[in-house]
């Protein structure tokens, strides 16, 4: 990206103030200023503490502000280790990324890959097809919840094929619930992958496509050999990013189940908020966050390292 | 809320409150002598409207409400009544029933003062206790309420922790019992059942006969089920309890030790396991809406419910209407006498919280919204949940249509008697690891056996994380709050 | 020619069995939001109703005409939801509006900052990305604790707060994609002929990037309204969003009110897709932080 710029704006790209103009706080990092005191002050400083409060066992019911708690130092941690419902919460989530990243980028890449020609009516499809991005995540939620109900459409629709009434209770059932949730994710970002995989394959060379063309390859060894390869610059963004928010999911989990029965559809986000806003375990479920903030980080880190290294 | 009932009410209201300006304009002497006496509990709603005026003192007070959704209809007319007396104004704040205890007490983390009054869920209180969020309303009660204020409603256990007052109770949500009449009194089946088991078909004393009843009635090829019973995760533990208690034990020693995990817990879970072959294919996965719906279609023998169950039972919606008779929640032979426990599972109690800039006011509120006469008007909505809880609802006739004279009958002998839900500190931790130990046990997963012994080695860390003394010291208050006759024959 | 007629055929098949699982769900959604009580959870389902009513929208709306409406019809259900929700939107609209306003404005400086200064070196853009990559229930926990100190718990400046800085990675990567493509020599013309690196900043370089800051900005108020869990751990009645409001429509006696849920969802939803279809073209731009152009 630093070569865009340098290409863009023919070489001096920094325009230093003279000198005579310089103040206390130089003009350049007066402007990031707000920005960044923001991000500090709602980013930074909860960081410092969730620090704290992952050394303490803070409970509201203890009686005291937050400040005074009793420091238990490391056992936060220790009890985290064992704590199969914490660990559950974590396999699980991967597990929801891993699944919802292949079906997303395979929906996508099959999809973008009809949308390449033109037609008359190419644009109402898009505009269709990625109407599920426009919708508030909670009301989707909301949605999914009515189709898979014991009563809804989804049954019925599963009902007319089998012939037989089905009336399976998807929200109830400890795996059976993790459909509807992935599901819902599904739906609602793979929109974002086909348009991300749609403007990679616009912008394709195609001069070589046409030679291979020419030299008599096949649509699917053009497909593996040439397209894929130009395209995984965007297809490592996309699943770079995707898996960053899906990792994050809320919402649909919130919505459809909170996480039970008895825990069994928690995702690491709503394991933590069971844990602190329902249960207000806070000093434990901070140590929680930090333990999965340390995870994160380290993992994106690589991620876009590689990437880096590969683009 | 009738006409009648309100015109009533205004009318004796602007009576109160004109001998109560009468008594202002005399001597300030006598003004103090009417305060001193309180009030009587049948104006006591009066009393407290004229105080909270007379408190307010011309300024413009709004008080905020923090309630469950669905309940305003419940809360409302009483607020109205009680604008209209003092000129205080209400804000309400709706948050979904199954989250108001965490909302309150997450208001112990963030004191934003946004509500004045709550109305949590009563097995809440003692956590809220505990993080300091609610105002202890001993002071306030001393000064202002009557006498026979609480001995008049007929469940107040869970407005005290540790022996002081948190608030008052509004909801009669004592767990009974609900049968089909129409089989109960089928001679064919009275012989049958007597033949086939010995005992008398009729409405249940002990766990032991409603079982044999309802594997008696589990004929699902005629379309028949033995009950309509809870076996979800959430409601399946209250059976357990009720089970428990039923058989002479209570959950905890004096020192703290639960007995959970002793023979009368393995066997009543193992009882409650036997029965869920009993019950509709349903019973697994429907909640509360379902069990009404489910059970109105008058193909059950059995069900278990609150009075909300009985609204729609005994509405136009359901087949059973009239069709029903009506029982405690069963007891069990104990030392070869029966031993009745009938069980107060959830109940909604209004609380002051202690970011309020107006304690006094909002306690005085709810003095006024829990008196028999603006209780009455509570309970009366038919479309809300409040349940009976004084005698006064019993005898008023709206409520009796809504329900069913015969219904009140069995509702109020089951208040009367009624144990409390665990009201301790991590309620919600202790009552979680039941259930799943509960439910692993019904599915299977686990023996009876082991699944209340690793429940009740849970507890103890619970009770240590919870800090043991101060539990012992609300378990042994709780304990001297069973009802009379069910406290001292526990063990 | 007939087989690629086929081919075709098929593919634009697939494409319509693409449309036809995009579009269910909202379907759904919006025809249950018609549908009268006894229809919401019907078995079997209702696919389109035959009694479509206005019922779930004046309950969202005027819930006591709802209740004097609902007083007529023998047998309909108690509703007993309390506010209407005005304050809801009332609430979304100011609070995504002031949140919007301080990112795009903050964000723009930044940007500009990091692009034509260099400000902070290679790697300092990044640093607001890890914002990103945190899991937001993480950082609640502690802000929680942090506004009960500084008593913006359930105050309308504490919510903003919390979503500028949430969205201030997608404003600063987006508005800096932008501003890289205008010209910098324009600036240095500019400057060279009088007027101040402020000057040339606001009268030459954002007219040029009004375009795409305007598109960062509907970005960011789309991210604003639609927030769930900020909304519902940082408000307790005070303040309300749309997103919370939908929860609140449950009932005692009959369970979650889907019909209304579902007007409410329709309605709270309509500004995102409008303001979605406007910025359609720079969606992936500010979904990818500004690393994928359209």
């Amino acid at each position: 990206m630093s070569e865009d710029v340098k290409n863009q704006t023919g070489g001096d790209d920094t325009i230093a103030p003279p000198a005579s103009r310089r103040r206390l706080i130089p003009f350049n990092v007066a402007l990031v200023l707000p920005a960044q005191l923001t991000v500090m002050a709602v980013v930074v400083v909860p960081t410092l503490i969730v620090l704290w409060l992952a050394l303490t066992d803070w409970q509201p019911t203890q009686g005291v502000p937050w400040w005074q708690a009793d420091m238990i130092w490391f056992w936060n941690f220790v009890d985290l280790w064992y704590d199969e419902r914490f660990t559950n919460a974590v396999w699980r989530t991967l597990f929801v990324v891993a699944v919802c990243i292949v079906i997303e980028l395979a929906l996508a890449l099959g999809l973008a890959l009809l949308f390449v020609e033109e037609w008359w009516w190419k644009r109402v499809a898009v505009s269709i097809i990625i109407l599920p991005m426009m919708i508030i995540p909670v009301d989707a939620a909301n949605a999914f919840f009515m189709l898979f109900n014991d009563l809804g459409p989804i049954n019925h629709l599963i009902s007319i094929v089998t012939g037989e009434p089905f009336q399976f209770s998807w929200l109830s059932h400890p795996t059976g619930a993790m459909v509807p949730i992935m599901l819902c994710e599904i739906w609602q970002w793979t929109p974002l992958m086909f348009l991300m995989v749609l403007t990679g394959l616009m912008s394709l060379p195609q001069n070589q496509v046409r030679a291979a063309i020419a030299l008599g390859a096949s649509p699917a060894r053009i497909f593996r050999r040439i397209m894929l390869p130009l395209l995984s610059p965007v297809i490592g963004i996309a699943v770079l990013i995707r898996s960053i928010e899906t990792f994050k999911i809320f919402d649909p989990v919130y919505i459809l189940t909170r996480g039970q029965p008895g825990g069994a559809t928690e995702t690491i986000s709503m394991y933590m908020y069971n844990g602190a806003f329902v249960y207000f375990r806070m000093g434990y479920i901070a140590a929680a966050a930090l333990i999965v903030l340390v995870l994160v980080v380290s993992i994106c880190l690589a991620m876009s390292r590689s990437l880096k290294r590969y683009s | 809320m009738t006409d009648f009932g309100s015109r009533l009410n205004r009318r004796t209201l602007l009576k109160g409150s004109a001998a109560t300006l009468a008594a202002y304009s005399v001597s300030p002497m006598l003004i103090g002598r009417a305060q001193a006496q309180g009030a009587d509990l049948a104006n006591v709603h009066e009393y407290a409207a004229a105080t909270a005026k007379e408190l307010a003192g011309g300024r413009s007070i709004t008080l905020t409400i923090l309630q469950p959704s669905g309940s305003l209809g419940n809360v409302k007319p009483v607020a109205d009544e009680f604008t209209k007396a003092t000129g205080i104004n209400f804000d309400y704040v709706e948050v979904p029933m199954g989250e108001i205890n965490q909302k309150v007490l997450l208001e112990a983390v963030s004191k934003s003062g946004a509500f004045d009054l709550a109305l949590p869920a009563t097995f809440g209180v003692p956590d809220m206790v505990e993080s300091g969020i609610l105002v202890n309303l001993d002071e306030y009660a001393k000064k202002h309420q009557p006498a026979d204020y609480q001995t008049d409603s007929l469940f107040t256990v869970g407005d005290y922790y540790k022996g002081s007052l948190y608030g008052y109770q509004t909801d009669g949500d004592t767990y009974l019992m609900f049968y089909n009449k129409a089989w109960l009194e089928d001679e064919a089946e009275q012989k049958g059942f007597a033949d086939a088991t010995g005992m008398t078909l009729q409405v249940p004393e002990t766990w032991e006969e409603l079982d044999a009843m309802m594997a008696w009635f589990h004929r699902p090829d005629e379309g028949k089920y033995g009950g309509a019973l809870f076996r979800t995760q959430y409601f399946i533990a209250w059976e357990w309890w009720g089970r428990f208690h039923a058989k002479g034990f209570y959950p905890f020693a004096d020192d703290m030790t639960p007995q959970i995990d002793n023979d009368a817990g393995v066997a009543a879970l193992e009882e409650l396991i036997a029965a869920s072959k009993h019950q509709y294919p349903g019973a697994r996965t429907n909640g509360l809406f379902e069990n009404f719906e489910a059970y109105g279609e008058g193909d059950k023998f059995a069900n278990i419910g609150w009075g909300g169950t009985q609204k729609y039972l005994h509405s136009d919606k359901s087949k059973m209407k009239d069709q029903m008779a009506f029982g405690n929640m069963p007891g069990g032979m104990v030392d070869g006498q029966l031993l009745r426990t009938p069980y107060f599972n959830w109940g909604w109690n209004y609380v002051v919280n202690a970011q309020s800039t107006e304690p006094e006011i909002a306690y005085l509120f709810s003095l006024f919204a829990c008196s028999p006469a603006m209780s009455t008007i509570a309970v009366r909505d038919p479309a809300g949940y409040f349940d009976p809880t004084r005698p006064a609802h019993y005898s008023d006739q709206s409520i009796s249509d809504t329900y069913s004279a015969s219904f009140l009958e069995a509702h109020r002998a089951s208040m009367k008697d009624s144990i409390p839900d665990l009201y301790l500190k991590g309620q919600g931790e202790y009552f979680d690891e039941l259930r799943v130990a509960i439910a692993a046990a019904d599915s299977g997963t686990k023996t009876a056996a082991k699944a209340l012994s690793d429940c009740a080695s849970a507890w103890t860390r619970i009770n240590r994380r919870m800090g043991r003394d101060s539990q012992q010291e609300q378990w042994l208050f709780l304990k001297s709050k069973y009802p009379s006759d069910v406290r001292d024959r526990l063990k | 020619m007939d087989r690629s007629f086929m081919t075709t055929a098929l593919k634009r098949c697939a494409v319509i069995l693409a449309m036809l699982f995009a579009f269910f769900p909202i379907y759904w959604l919006f025809a249950t939001s018609l549908k009268p009580f006894e229809e919401w959870a019907a078995w079997p389902p209702v696919w389109l109703t035959d009694n479509p009513t206005l019922q779930n929208y004046r309950i969202v709306f005027f819930p006591e005409a709802a209740r004097a409406y609902a007083a007529d019809q023998a047998g309909s259900l108690d509703y007993k939801v309390s506010g209407s929700a005005w304050k809801a939107f009332q609430d979304s609209a100011i609070i995504s509006t002031c949140a919007t306003v301080l990112s795009v404005t903050f964000g723009t400086l930044a940007a500009y900052s990091i692009v034509r200064y260099r400000t902070g070196g290679e790697n300092y853009p990044f640093q607001f990305l890890t914002v990103r990559m945190m899991p937001p229930i993480a950082v609640v926990v502690p802000i929680v604790a942090l506004f009960s100190v500084l008593r913006l718990s359930d105050t309308y400046i504490g919510l903003i707060l919390a979503y500028t800085a949430f969205t201030l990675p997608f404003s600063i990567w987006m508005i800096r994609s932008f501003i890289e493509e205008t010209p910098a020599e324009l600036e240095g013309a500019a400057m060279v002929h009088g007027m101040t690196q402020l000057e040339a900043f606001t009268r030459i370089t954002l007219p040029l990037a009004k375009g795409g800051i305007l598109a960062t900005a509907l970005f960011i108020f789309i991210l604003n309204w639609s927030e769930f869990l900020f909304a519902l751990v940082l408000t307790s009645g005070n303040v309300t969003t749309v997103t919370l409001q939908v929860a609140n429509y449950v009932s005692a006696s009959s369970g979650k009110l889907y019909g209304v849920q579902a007007a409410m969802g329709a309605i709270s939803t309509l500004p995102v897709i409008f303001f979605g279809y406007i910025i359609q073209k720079h969606l992936v731009r500010g979904l990818t932080f500004g690393a994928v152009k359209q």
